[in-house]
């Protein structure tokens, strides 16, 4: 027996052995060799690049954070898809995600780093303090009050925060970002990994100024004070003033995630242009309609200006409305050719083009800082011309931003066009009579501005429709059905804002409790944001 | 070398320290019958005295011998008991028959080890061979372990031929998510081949209803000729040797080896014919058009809600005047007659120092979808050999070469499936299947004019299936070589490499003109190159002493080495600057991926077990591990402990009782994690400018704890009759802790999701066997074998931050299945028909439902369970001089399946159950918000429309009861008479016959008021694909019935 137990330490022995070896290059073994672990001074640009990437709406975001909704709502577009509900007023808070949640995953930390790792007084700094207006101003003109102040720290709860506060954040952190700018003038920050101006100190100074003056506006009933300082100093600190030079565009590349985000739906055929867009656009005999739009597949002509090839259908329409034949997507226009894949034909000829995915998104341009000064000129502002000088030079930049210039564009002004009745299915009217030219009646000078900053602003629905909702001076058709229990009738209630998210009454459910309390208790559709004051 | 010598000098040393043979001594073989095995642990006992020697694992003995002539007796369960008489000295060579009482069956447990069945603690059932070879299951050779052994759960994915597949035993324990590399079932249980582990993961599946590429697993490419023995360990105490992967039970197959003295050839041949067993239910009476009046134009409005088909005359989608009539077969003419050529030879050839097999296997297969097929080449070669009296080797190598053509997509995006289905009715299969492209003068093909029901998503499917490929190349090398050393007749030891490598090239080519993928000219091409490599060394000491009189000890403790390596290299272009030409180089817009991951295993472990009077056994394990993902000090035990009592060997039984034993085992399991989740990352994407790097969303989990899955389990195997009857029963009960959970955050902490340990998913049931033989005369026997089961799953405990957890379908387009506290495993959700307070249905002003998807925040209503409840298989068998007659009925009952197939479809008019109606008249006398009631009749197109939204509807209405009960297999066969002076031993004939028609099906759950309930037409063993989004079918792949023939000789 005593020799037997020898050889039961022989299994021990070979496991000590074993054991001892075991553990050692367990970390290399764990350590992801197509990731990056740290963030140091050679990556922080790239960290910028997707920060201005996701702040701008990118591809995997467009349909749901805004075709489906700000596109519709601001009725640049309506829907050809029978399963989408939103048009109807519907809102999918399972899409509607999409511009809540990458700002905060793909955008907030990318700039908290650099906020981190720059010194507070480089043009890195202050281009990122943009960056990051630009980007919480899309989240908070949907929901009102959003998580802010304490937002990207690790918690199980993120209080949201009033909108007046986050606003008045917007302007603190613009006005440092411009003084701090102002000291970097023509110098180079970010070069290349600057996908907006490539990294052009300069410009980003008058975006900044231009952001701050839309801001400014934007809470002009609700704090006219402010707005009035803050956008005479925008004017005064130079904001955008030639297109396309000072044109605020991000490059968008043919593969990967950050295609145009409107260009990636050309195919799917879910939406057309819209009875509002028809009605003023052909009303006006607009030159840009051929740049919006594409003429409809049916008329055969793809010829530029034949007002009659363009179509639109109403928003809101019903499923059996949809499925007619006068409102399929074939008889609908298109969006334009810069945003139409080569599968796009019109009367059998291709107008797509082959680089329509990386056609440079739009981010901000000069046309909408003159409509800004021109409606500040209403409201009695410095703003450095009269309301009609603004009005006409920001119908000018538009039209050159489009490449129309010429004496098309004189003419256009002197018209007297209005609106028409878009010819659609529901027989609509004319959605409004404003004029181009400019009025003498100042209540038609703010329509007439709003107006034309609308059709300016286009494909920026997100803007678009803060704007309607801000100033509620544009006319648009009422919803032609709505789904939604709140709004029996769209001609007299429309959507204020979107309700918090289901994702975040689930997972943030003490942060949305003090979000409805500081909307007043009431959260849903119809509770106007701290900036819409409309009855 | 080093370590290696040293090993060898202790082996030596060792060896020298035995002493045997003093007096007088008999030695001898002992060896089975019929196989020429050797029977280890035979018991040798000298009749009159207390003395008695055990064989070894060749079967030899020496036991000393008292007298100059003494008696033996030799016993060996699953032997029949033998009494020799020998002379002291003499040198014995003994062969035993088999006891045709089986109750010592053999069966090899984890790690390859072999026990007897009775000295096992844990249930373990046996599946013959002949049960997979006879009616073969076409895609994966598990699917013919349905009905066969209780507590199986097959689903097979829609990645058409050999695509992945889930087997689920005793139910759904985990929900760690896909991670890289393996996107299965994370409940899948683990297939082990020859003592270790194969790679049988699956990188790609659809998690949702948008569809996905589904890539093949690696259980599919295994070769059901190869094997010798398959068992199927359900509980997690059988495998905790297994440690980190066998909390979810394991298949444990043994392949074929050469016999001693013994030269087989093997030749098997079999044919058969598919079809598919179970399509959408569609409407012949309406074509194309809306609101009942026929489309004016038809390339634009595909739904079939138009006129009553008479034979009228409208324009076709191709512009041309056509009649409008029914075409009944038009999607079945678009599905092939699938055909499946199966041809192995297997040569077995033994020596006495060494044996040999090999084989090689050529399935061929035609799927059912155009152009859809498998090439599989596999190559077998197995060594065994006896260097010495102390040294064996068992070396195998194991080549398989599989190429498939044309796998379809799962799910709704450019998927045939769909596409064929989304058809308006009055299309006829030969319009379609001919006029699906137009050529230009530069020979491109482009994609004709289509009627469909959304031309941007459904595409012709004709289109789809010429002008679509996706092809996936496979090599797989598996191999082996093992060597074992006895030390002493009573301890030997084992060292083993194993390597499992496979390498998957996926190429995806989209022609010009396909939707959805090709947003760039020229068409669309990805190259993805995927390897798996399995690496597994051990070292296990094996043992046995008496420790006393009655008291023996059987041991076995060893370490493994395990190494998982993953790398994926996706090259792709959206774009080809040569239109069509499909290599990148010809790409307008290159962009390449690589991804990889690599999770090492260390282990050390011990089991143990010891029997009392070959009456009691006690059995015991214990194994600790340490796991690269997790964090310093990277380790975890866990521990297992068993007792199994045959109370027919202890106590009188009646007379009719022939053998009695209870079990109860007690085990805790581990798993180990997924690798890189510990620490931040951040990512690179090409894009504009530069590219950009983001963060993870995902926050860390720096302290990474093991899953945990604890169980005990009760059984009583009993038999009667000199048994004639058999019957088990085993009551098991799992708690699974510790789930590996990604839990959202709240985004606006930076984050979207948080890892965390947490959870308490508890599963328990029931499994019966019955088997038995209710005639047996010598002409003719019937044998019945029946596998009862039942599984309670519950969520004990989630994480008091989480209310549920998703396992995909997001959006919510027919339904979700998630978890949640006090819910099961796998409960479906999607929207309803919205109820007021008194449980009246609320309808809008025109008539129609309110669904609930139409109220803004609405939370999803619960709709039921996705799992089976009871899963039962009976198999009949009838012998008659030779012929012989053997079916299988079995089925599951309880659980729902989610047809979005069905929703989307009822959408437009294609479905039958949208023909009731269609002139109006359903009135569902509802009340509006207020309560007031609404006196509305609606149309069909109305009520459907409503209820479906198309892709994003009310997944109530189209809820079934997942119950079914079908005849699965059938075969019949005639053993061919043959002379003995012929070189053919035997032969075989049999026609198989697989999913031959439905016993019993469910009905749709929701009554529809004015309307009722429809039966289950699809087929719940198919899904989408193999991960954890279950319950919904969409897009689903029909299931097929095969008819066939099989011819097996033997020479």
């Amino acid at each position: 027996m005593k020799r037997k137990n020898k050889i039961y330490l022989l299994p021990l022995l070979g496991l000590l052995v074993f054991t001892q070896s075991c553990t050692k290059n367990y970390k290399d073994v764990n350590t992801n060799k197509n990731a990056i672990a740290t963030i140091g001074p050679s990556t922080l640009p790239f960290l910028f690049t997707h920060a201005e990437d996701v702040a701008t709406v990118n591809a995997g975001n467009y349909q749901v954070a805004q075709n489906l909704f700000a596109d519709q709502y601001c009725q640049y577009f309506a829907c050809e898809a029978t399963y989408f509900g939103s048009d109807r007023l519907v809102i999918n808070q399972n899409w509607v995600g999409a511009n809540f949640n990458p700002y905060y995953t793909d955008v907030l930390p990318q700039l908290q780093t650099i906020f981190a790792n720059t010194d507070s007084t480089s043009a890195q700094h202050a281009m990122a303090e943009v960056v990051w207006v630009l980007a919480f101003m899309k989240v908070t003109d949907y929901w009102g009050p959003i998580p802010y102040f304490s937002a990207g720290s690790v918690a199980t709860s993120v209080p949201y925060d009033p909108q007046d506060k986050i606003y008045a954040d917007f302007f603190h952190r613009l006005d440092g970002a411009i003084a701090v700018l102002n000291t970097h003038k023509g110098e180079n920050a970010f070069g290349s990994y600057d996908i907006i101006y490539g990294g052009d100190v300069t410009k980003w100074l008058k975006f900044a100024n231009s952001l701050r003056l839309r801001l400014a506006l934007r809470v002009s009933k609700a704090d006219p004070t402010t707005a009035k300082a803050e956008a005479e100093a925008s004017v005064a600190g130079g904001v955008m003033t030639a297109s396309p030079a000072d044109d605020a565009f991000i490059a968008r590349s043919s593969t990967g995630g950050d295609v145009n985000g409107l260009s990636i739906m050309s195919d799917w055929n879910e939406f057309r242009m819209s009875a509002t867009m028809a009605s003023v656009l052909k009303g006006y005999q607009d030159p840009r309609i051929s740049q919006y739009f594409l003429p409809t597949d049916k008329s055969g002509d793809p010829t530029p200006g034949k007002f009659a090839n363009y179509a639109g259908l109403r928003n809101g329409l019903s499923v059996a409305q949809q499925t007619q034949p006068q409102n399929l997507a074939a008889a609908n226009s298109h969006q334009g050719a810069r945003w139409s894949s080569t599968s796009v034909t019109v009367g059998g000829t291709i107008v797509g083009l082959a680089s329509y995915t990386n056609t440079p998104q739009n981010v901000m341009e000069t046309a909408e800082s003159y409509f800004l000064r021109a409606e500040g000129a209403l409201l009695g502002w410095n703003m450095g011309g009269s309301a009609q000088s603004l009005y006409e030079s920001g119908i000018r930049n538009s039209m050159a931003q489009w490449g129309i210039t010429g004496a098309a564009v004189d003419t256009y002004i002197a018209s007297a066009n209005t609106p028409v009745a878009p010819g659609d299915f529901l027989n609509s009217p004319a959605v409004s009579n404003v004029p181009i030219a400019w009025s003498a009646d100042p209540n038609v000078q703010l329509q007439q501005i709003m107006t034309q900053k609308w059709l300016a602003l286009y494909p920026d629905g997100m803007e678009a429709w803060a704007d309607w909702r801000r100033s509620h001076v544009m006319k648009l058709y009422p919803a032609a059905n709505s789904d939604n229990v709140l709004i029996p009738d769209p001609s007299v209630k429309w959507l204020r804002r979107i309700p918090f998210l289901t994702t975040e009454r689930q997972n943030n459910p003490d942060g949305v409790a003090t979000g409805v309390s500081a909307l007043g208790g009431t959260d849903n559709e119809l509770v106007p944001l701290w900036w819409d004051k409309n009855p | 070398m080093i370590k290696d010598s040293v090993l060898l000098v202790l082996f030596l040393l060792a060896c020298s320290c035995m002493v045997f043979g003093q007096g007088r001594t008999i030695k001898g073989t002992i060896s089975d019958e019929n196989s020429k095995q050797p029977v280890a642990g035979a018991t040798i006992v000298v009749k009159g005295a207390r003395i008695s020697a055990t064989a070894d694992a060749n079967g030899a003995f020496t036991i000393s011998a008292p007298t100059d002539r003494v008696t033996l007796v030799i016993s060996s369960v699953g032997f029949a008991p033998k009494e020799i008489t020998a002379e002291a000295g003499q040198s014995l060579t003994i062969t035993l028959a088999t006891d045709t009482r089986q109750l010592g069956e053999v069966v090899v447990t984890a790690l390859g080890i072999t026990r007897q069945s009775k000295t096992l603690v844990y249930a373990a059932q046996t599946v013959a061979p002949s049960q997979l070879t006879g009616v073969r299951s076409t895609d994966n050779f598990l699917g013919s372990l349905s009905g066969k052994a209780a507590n199986v759960q097959f689903t097979q994915g829609s990645g058409g031929l050999g695509s992945g597949a889930i087997l689920i035993l005793r139910g759904n324990r985990s929900i760690a998510p896909p991670s890289s590399g393996n996107s299965a079932n994370p409940n899948n249980a683990l297939i082990v081949v020859d003592g270790v582990p194969i790679n049988n993961t699956t990188f790609a599946t659809g998690n949702n209803d948008f569809g996905s590429l589904q890539s093949s697993d690696g259980a599919s490419d295994i070769n059901p000729d190869d094997i010798e023995s398959m068992t199927v360990l359900r509980g997690a105490s059988a495998a905790a040797l297994y440690g980190s992967q066998a909390g979810n039970g394991v298949i444990v197959v043994t392949t074929k080896k050469g016999h001693k003295g013994r030269t087989d050839v093997i030749v098997n041949s079999g044919i058969g014919f598919e079809r598919p067993f179970a399509l959408p239910q569609f409407q012949n009476s309406y074509g194309q058009g809306n609101g009942g009046v026929i489309a004016s134009d038809s390339s634009q409005s595909g739904a079939s809600w138009g006129a009553k088909m008479q034979g009228q005359s409208y324009v076709d989608f191709l512009y041309k005047r056509n009649t409008y009539s029914p075409h009944p077969d038009n999607i079945k003419k678009f599905f092939k007659t699938g055909l499946s050529l199966n041809n192995s030879v297997g040569v077995s050839m033994g020596g006495d120092k060494s044996q040999s097999y090999f084989s090689y296997t050529n399935n061929y297969a035609k799927g059912i979808i155009p152009h859809n097929d498998l090439n599989r080449h596999i190559f077998d070669y197995r060594i065994t050999s006896e260097l010495n009296k102390k040294f064996t080797v068992d070396a195998k190598a194991t080549y398989i070469l599989q190429i498939i053509n044309g796998k379809p997509r799962t799910g709704e995006e450019n998927a045939p499936v769909f596409d064929v289905y989304q058809q308006p009715r009055q299309i006829s299969y030969e319009e379609a299947s001919q006029n699906f492209q137009t050529f230009d003068a530069f020979q491109i093909a482009h994609p004709a004019n289509w009627a469909s029901t959304n031309n941007s998503i459904y595409q012709s499917p004709y289109w789809m299936t010429n002008n679509t490929s996706i092809t996936e190349n496979r090599e797989r090398a598996i191999g082996f070589a093992s060597l074992k050393y006895n030390i002493t007749p009573w301890l030997s030891v084992r060292g083993s490499a194993n390597l499992d490598r496979t390498s998957d090239e996926i190429q995806q080519k989209y022609q010009q003109g396909t939707l959805l993928w090709n947003t760039n000219a020229g068409g669309s091409y990805a190259v993805t190159d995927v390897v798996m490599t399995n690496k597994w060394l051990d070292a296990i000491f094996e043992g046995r002493n008496d420790l006393a009189k009655d008291l023996k000890i059987n041991y076995h403790a060893g370490v493994i080495y395990y190494d998982r390596l993953y790398a994926n290299n996706t090259a792709s272009t959206n774009g080809l600057n040569v239109i069509n030409k499909f290599s990148l180089n010809f790409a307008s817009n290159p962009a390449t991926t690589q991804d990889g991951s690599e999770i090492l295993t260390e282990s050390v472990f011990g089991q143990a077990s010891i029997g009392w009077r070959d009456a009691i056994f006690l059995d015991g394990s214990f194994r600790t591990d340490w796991a690269s993902p997790l964090p310093a000090p990277h380790t975890f035990n866990y521990p297992s402990l068993g007792l199994s009592v045959l109370l027919s060997e202890l106590v009188a039984l009646p007379k009719s009782m022939s053998f009695l034993k209870v079990n109860a085992n007690y085990a805790k399991v581990g798993n180990g994690g997924i690798p890189y989740i510990t620490s931040a990352t951040y990512q690179y994407d090409q894009g504009a400018g530069n590219g950009s790097i983001q963060r993870s969303p995902t926050y860390p989990i720096p302290n990474l704890k093991p899953e945990q899955v604890t169980s005990y389990e009760f059984g009583v195997d009993a038999r009667f009759i000199n048994d004639r009857i058999g019957f088990t029963a085993t009551y098991y009960h799992a708690n699974s802790k510790e789930q590996l959970v990604p839990i959202p955050l709240p985004v606006a902490t930076g984050y979207a999701t948080q890892y965390i340990n947490a959870g308490n998913f508890e599963n328990h049931g029931l499994e019966i066997t019955i088997n038995g033989s209710p005639i047996k005369t010598r002409d003719f026997t019937w044998d019945v074998q029946l596998n009862f089961s039942l599984n309670r799953n519950k969520i004990v405990e989630l994480t008091p931050e989480l209310k549920q957890f998703y396992l995909g379908g997001a959006d919510a387009r027919s339904g979700q299945p998630e978890v949640a506290k006090g819910g099961a495993f796998g409960d479906l959700y999607g929207y309803v028909w919205a109820t007021n307070s008194k449980g009246q249905y609320i309808v809008n002003s025109d008539g129609t439902p309110l669904t609930t998807n139409k109220v803004t925040g609405a939370d999803l209503s619960f709709l039921g369970n996705g799992n089976a409840r009871e899963l039962l298989g009976m198999t009949n068998t009838f012998q008659y001089k030779r012929f012989s007659l053997n079916f299988l009925i079995d089925g599951r009952i309880g659980g729902i399946l989610l047809s979005g197939t069905e929703m989307n479809l009822s959408f437009s008019g294609i479905t039958k159950n949208t023909l009731a109606f269609r002139e109006g008249g359903l009135n569902f006398h509802g009340v509006d918000v207020n309560g007031a009631p609404v006196d509305k009749a609606i149309t069909a197109q109305q009520f459907w429309t409503t209820a479906s939204l198309q892709r994003y509807g009310a997944g109530q209405f189209f809820t079934y009861s997942a119950t079914n009960i079908r005849m699965r297999e059938f075969s019949f066969g005639y053993d061919i008479p043959v002379k003995n002076t012929t070189i053919i031993k035997s032969l075989r004939l049999s026609a198989v016959a697989r999913n031959l028609f439905w016993i019993v099906r469910g009905k749709s759950v929701f009554d529809i008021p004015g309307i009722g309930k429809r039966t289950l037409w699809m087929d719940p063993d198919m899904s989408n694909g193999n991960g954890l989004f279950q319950g919904v079918e969409y897009g689903a792949l029909p299931s097929t019935r095969t008819l066939g023939f099989n011819l097996k000789a033997n020479f």
